[in-house]
């Protein structure tokens, strides 16, 4: 790969710091994202500023009943949390879904939604559960986060450093598995608190998206064959080798409807 | 008895502890590191090459490219197994070459090489080299490469055409089709694979001018062929000049039998520089370079009786070969295809037509299973579809149509004469096995509650032990089907065996240590064998074709014997005695009669120091035995498998819930390796049925499968809980009774999977299904079943 | 090209050397150490040839940095037997059959020794099964990997409980 410059701080303050003096740099979370594409040398930054040292980032809370997970929180850690599997099973469910074991020891919440893949499994949740991503200027909500393809709302210097998630009542995530990459063909995550639905869809479109037919669907009647009866148009999502835009449109309620079926059977999901 | 054991491989040990000697592993001092500037595009004329700027770039030691391949009077990398038309027309050939010239026909087609201090100074000038190109129009779909207007990969030839294979005769299936009471007609297409060992090819060479010899080490199944290949074809070097070493290589399936592209070039290198050259590929290159398998399109007919006796197989397939030929690429489609397209069954007429042909897309070539997963996906999707539109059981069917163990030696329409086998057994022990008729009723009543169970069959046959000299040669092929043995005994009586194969996982140190054992009658703990070296080894043909085990396994049981034999008539000489009276056993020459003994290693030493010699001139001191050993003829191994599964037909996905196999591969010389072979066969034979795909986009020709992130391959929680049973006859052409025993694995999965997983979705209209059977495949299938398309 | 001196621990060893951040820590390791047990298998860090343990947990050594390994304690293959004493988990490979051609093998044998820091010594087969998503092979159709584990992480057990 191309040659760069390498920064280890030890506080966030240093980290910001870093990335505000050294041009063209970025932050380094797990690496399991961006270390593969600049092995490829399809990404050149002159600079990666490791945060790995930076406690501050790390670690599961439960501040005023909802749920806080530290950016550099990895994703085994979130899946045998017991703070996250009584607050929200399915978020536990999905991150010991994410890629392998050797991924999830690695990989971090923070890392994930900065790439903003647009096959990722959290980008889903966060949509679903309608959380906020804590940097370190400012809250952005779920819904402004998520921009685009593999493109987030955060300035280039700007950190992650937690993301809070509003327990829902019920919740689960369907991960339809693509047998190559062991990202989602289509994922989808269904929450509801109260009246509102939330449904959070990754690996269909351009970027994770919600899908607003499903979830007024959903909050009219919270049943899986409503779900299943959905007819959702295929112009906006994507077609690949995995599967056409039609294929796509006709998974998304299916997934929903058994997302909805887990919910009822207080159970948190599945891999399919 | 060491033969029927399950023995531990000796090598593991290396392997287990990280000390494995991958080509990779191999460090030399001034090693320059080498790389490969390869096109974006599928088909393009080259306007303009500019490495100016690339020779400046720090650490740039040479850039060459086609010219100067040219200019050194460079040869070409030749086609050693060339399939002529069957109107005696020769091939249409196009070779691979080392590096294009004018035009390039597939993505990752080679322009340059570039060898530099370091990798990164490689990839750093490989950037910096300048290409102009002119894209031309691109065919990347074999079913279209015979169309009117379709594309032509090489202009010069003016079609894609390469060769026309025609087997049977048509007339007498046409009568068989115009009286048959039922006839069966799909569209049967192959899907394109990528072999990838997880040891990316590697090439290291080493030329030291003081003695003007390179030593070329490289992750290859053939050390002796691709000697030959690189010093008579590509560089015109003498033979004796180049040392081929294979060491530890992970993994090869035919991937590593081909004459590359890289490799001449690295060698080239070395001898023009002076130093050692090393080239790795990575994997993104592999899945641009390596030879990649299969891809055919295919419609196919069978026709029937009333009784469900097959009548005639009609099956017309244009069978791609990809950019260029590549080695052995002809045979494939055109010998090993052909040759067991008619599988188990009792076929009166056969009419095949085999059209090779070029696309713009990697070259194409052996892969584990070789022609035989095409023609056992032709043969039994057509024969469970018919017996579906018959109404007759898929196991019923098959008894009524398989060859009975008394058929054999079996003609088939092709010409082939299978050697021996007993089909029905197998049928039988599968069926016992899988619990067919309780399958069928969970099958039912399972439906009842919407739940789609699939139960399909493969029953077929494998070609292996390649292979008679004479049989190679009628064909055009440039090389043998012999292998070597030395069996070479030391004067303390231990023994090393060097076999001309070459073990890239199967094994071969134990199964060839049982085998020298049992003939030597010595503890398996004396012998030590030794492959992969030219300068160590006899010429051998290498490890390809499931061979080693029937050909060199052979080879050394020959040279075993004739070793024995003199080690006999040595101990008769010092015991001053009749080489009759003499017993042998527990390492011991007897006496009859007596008390007087001489053990082996005893025998041993008198032969190295001659001092109790014969003094009879025809008794030569020394105790070694060199053999070629040319087999008579290939194997039959056959097999059967049976798959079950459940479609989760919203979403398309299915899971085999259970699958079953019983392997006739003859004799059995090591149970544990024939298993590890026939799982191994297995994980690729899913792969290709559930996931594996080399997709080219079919306009642009850009290889969409690039990287491991598109291309599937099966991973340990996607393969299936499994029951295995071996019924071995052996087979007549070998003193062991040895069948091959690694590709069956390979061969039956797409069939099976495929007849289940249409089983399972007959009532909804499907009656067809495209490898590989991913979620998607299966729901369009389901889709266009339920649209009235079936 | 800007160097930075990492000093870390190897094997149990000290090392102290200048490093390229660009290197991954398997180039590292493999060309600058001459430790060649560990092997890169593909470019998108999904083989796990290359398994490493890194302060006890497994990770892909081509998809981290030998910089960022500085202050660590890296464990490779090399390290798993003592002398010429197979590891338990090493020797059930070798009894169930569970390599050929043995490029997959250091990683898979690292990735189960994990995965019994992890899960513990009862592996159930679905649990190794599972588990075993990070790590491809080509060969041996996995089955007797599986059994191997299971093996191996019992055998684990009694080791430490004798």
């Amino acid at each position: 790969m191309y040659a760069f410059e390498y920064r280890r701080p030890a506080t966030l303050e240093d980290a910001c710091k870093a990335l505000d003096s050294l041009a063209e740099s970025k932050p380094l979370a797990g690496g399991m994202s961006i270390v593969p594409v600049m092995r490829q040398r399809l990404a050149s930054p002159a600079a990666l500023i490791d945060l790995g040292r930076i406690d501050a980032l790390k670690g599961i809370e439960v501040p005023n009943g909802g749920l806080r997970i530290g950016a550099m929180t990895t994703h085994f850690a979130v899946s045998r949390s017991e703070l996250v599997r009584s607050k929200i099973p399915a978020l536990g469910q999905l991150a010991g879904g994410i890629g392998d074991p050797l991924v999830r020891n690695r990989g971090t919440i923070g890392g994930s939604l900065a790439h903003n893949d647009p096959a990722a499994c959290y980008p889903a949740s966060v949509l679903a559960l309608d959380a906020t991503i804590h940097t370190d200027r400012r809250d952005i909500g779920a819904d402004d986060f998520i921009v685009g393809t593999f493109s987030t709302a955060l300035a280039p210097t700007e950190i992650i450093v937690a993301v809070s998630f509003p327990p829902p009542d019920t919740a689960a995530y369907i991960k339809f598995i693509n047998a190559s990459s062991r990202f989602s063909i289509v994922g989808v995550f269904v929450a509801r608190s109260g009246g509102t639905v939330r449904v959070g869809v990754t690996g269909a479109g351009h970027h994770a998206f919600r899908c607003r037919q499903l979830e007024a669907t959903l909050m009219t009647a919270f049943d899986p064959q409503a779900a299943r009866a959905v007819r959702l148009p295929a112009d906006e999502l994507i077609s690949d080798i995995n599967g056409s835009a039609a294929f796509r449109a006709h998974v998304i309620p299916e997934l929903a409807a058994r997302a909805v079926e887990h919910c009822m059977a207080g159970t948190s999901g599945a891999i399919v | 008895m060491y033969v029927g054991k399950p023995l531990p491989r000796p090598e593991d040990f290396r392997f287990l502890t990280g000390r494995g000697k991958y080509v990779d592993d191999i460090k030399l001092p001034r090693c320059a590191s080498a790389g490969f500037l390869r096109s974006p595009h599928a088909h393009a004329r080259i306007l303009r090459l500019d490495a100016s700027r690339a020779l400046k770039r720090p650490g740039v030691i040479r850039i060459v490219t086609a010219q100067d391949w040219a200019k050194a009077g460079h040869g070409k990398l030749v086609c050693v197994h060339p399939m002529p038309s069957s109107d005696g027309q020769p091939m249409r050939e196009v070779l691979r070459p080392a590096f294009a010239a004018e035009e390039v026909h597939h993505v990752g087609d080679v322009l340059a090489a570039v060898v530099a201090e370091t990798r990164y100074q490689v990839l750093d000038a490989l950037d910096a080299i300048e290409v102009e190109y002119a894209p031309l129009p691109t065919l990347s779909v074999t079913a279209r490469a015979l169309d009117d207007g379709a594309p032509v990969v090489h202009e010069q030839l003016g079609s894609n055409l390469i060769s026309e294979i025609l087997r049977g005769d048509p007339s007498l299936a046409k009568q068989a089709f115009a009286r048959a009471a039922h006839v069966t007609a799909l569209t049967l297409d192959s899907n394109r694979l990528a072999g990838n060992p997880l040891e990316p090819r590697c090439y290291l060479a080493s030329y030291e001018p003081e003695t003007d010899h390179c030593t070329l080490w490289a992750t290859t199944q053939v050390p002796h062929m691709l000697r030959r290949w690189i010093c008579k074809y590509a560089l015109n070097i003498p033979e004796h000049k180049l040392r081929v070493i294979a060491p530890d290589v992970g993994g090869g399936f035919g991937n590593k039998v081909n004459f590359h592209v890289e490799v001449s070039t690295i060698v080239w290198m070395s001898r023009e520089l002076g130093r050692p050259v090393k080239w790795t590929a990575t994997r993104s290159e592999t899945l641009q370079s390596d030879t990649q398998a299969r891809d055919h399109a295919t419609e196919a007919r069978m026709a029937f009786a009333a009784d469900g006796k097959i009548l005639a197989l009609q099956v017309d397939t244009i069978a791609c070969l990809g950019g260029y030929l590549s080695n052995f690429a002809p045979s494939i489609p055109g010998n090993s295809y052909p040759q067991t397209i008619t599988g188990l069954y009792t076929t009166p007429a056969l009419d095949l037509r085999v059209r090779t042909v070029y696309t713009n897309t990697v070259p194409i070539d052996a892969y584990r299973g070789s022609g035989r997963p095409e023609a056992t996906w032709v043969n039994e999707r057509l024969l469970e579809n018919a017996a579906r539109e018959m109404g007759i059981d898929v196991v019923e069917i098959r008894r009524r149509n398989l060859l009975q163990s008394s058929d054999f030696p079996y003609k088939t329409p092709v010409g082939r004469v299978y050697d021996c086998g007993n089909p029905p057994a197998l049928l039988n022990r599968l069926v016992d096995m899988a619990k067919y008729k309780e399958l069928r009723q969970e099958q039912a009543e399972l439906r009842k509650e919407g739940k789609l169970m699939g139960i399909g069959i493969a029953a077929f046959l494998d070609k292996s032990g390649t292979g008679p000299s004479r049989q190679l040669s009628t064909r055009g092929g440039l090389h043998g089907g012999f292998e070597s043995a030395t069996i070479r005994v030391h004067s303390d009586g231990k023994v090393t065996v060097l076999s001309g194969s070459h073990s890239h996982g199967q094994g071969h140190r134990i199964t060839f240590a049982q085998i020298a054992a049992d003939r030597l009658g010595l503890p398996i703990e004396d012998i030590a064998v030794v492959q992969g070296d030219t300068d160590q080894v006899p010429y051998g043909n290498g490890t390809w074709g499931s061979r080693s085990a029937s050909v060199g396994g052979t080879a050394i049981y020959r040279a075993s014997e004739t070793v024995i034999a003199k080690a006999r008539r040595l101990a008769a000489h010092l015991l001053e005695c009749n080489p009759d009276d003499l017993d042998y056993e527990n390492t011991l020459f007897f006496v009859k009669g007596t008390n007087r003994k001489l053990s082996f290693a005893e025998v041993a030493d008198a032969a190295y120091h001659g001092a109790s010699y014969p003094s009879d001139p025809g008794f030569e001191p020394g105790l070694e035995c060199t053999i070629f050993y040319d087999p008579p003829d290939l194997n039959d191994p056959q097999a059967m498998h049976l798959a079950v599964v459940f479609v989760d037909e919203r979403i398309g996905r299915v899971s085999i819930r259970e699958y079953y196999t019983v392997d006739d591969c003859g004799t059995m010389i090591n149970p544990m390796i024939i298993e590890g072979q026939v799982q191994g066969g297995l994980g690729q034979g899913i792969g290709q049925a559930m996931m594996e795909h080399v997709i080219y986009d079919p306009d642009t020709g850009q290889l969409l499968t690039g990287t491991f992130m598109d291309y599937a391959m099966p991973r340990a929680s996607d393969m299936p809980p499994l029951q295995s049973d071996y019924l071995c006859v052996p087979a007549p052409s070998n003193p062991l009774g040895v069948k091959g025993g690694s590709e069956t694995g390979t061969i039956g999965p797409p069939a099976a999977i495929g007849n289940a997983v249409v089983d399972a979705l007959w009532h909804l209209g499907v009656r067809s299904i495209e490898l590989p059977m991913t979620p998607y495949s299966v729901w369009r299938a389901i889709a266009s079943a339920s649209a009235g398309e079936a | 090209m800007a160097t930075v001196e990492i000093s870390l621990t190897v094997n149990g060893k000290p090392v102290v050397s200048d490093v390229e951040p660009r290197w991954p820590l398997v180039e590292f390791l493999r060309e600058h150490l001459g430790l060649t047990g560990t092997h890169v298998g593909c470019d998108t860090s999904q083989c796990g040839a290359c398994t490493v343990h890194v302060d006890g947990v497994a990770m892909r050594s081509c998809t981290l940095f030998a910089v960022q390994a500085d202050g660590c304690d890296v464990k490779t293959i090399e390290s798993v037997s003592a002398g010429n004493e197979l590891h338990p988990m090493q020797a059930a490979f070798r009894q169930h059959h569970a390599l050929q051609c043995g490029f997959c093998t250091p990683g898979m044998i690292m990735s189960a020794l994990d995965l019994v820091r992890r899960e513990g010594y009862e592996l159930s087969e679905e649990t190794i099964r599972h588990n075993l998503e990070g790590n491809i092979c080509r060969c041996t159709g996995y089955y007797n990997i599986i059994k191997a584990i299971g093996a191996g992480a019992k055998a684990m057990r009694n080791a430490s409980a004798g």
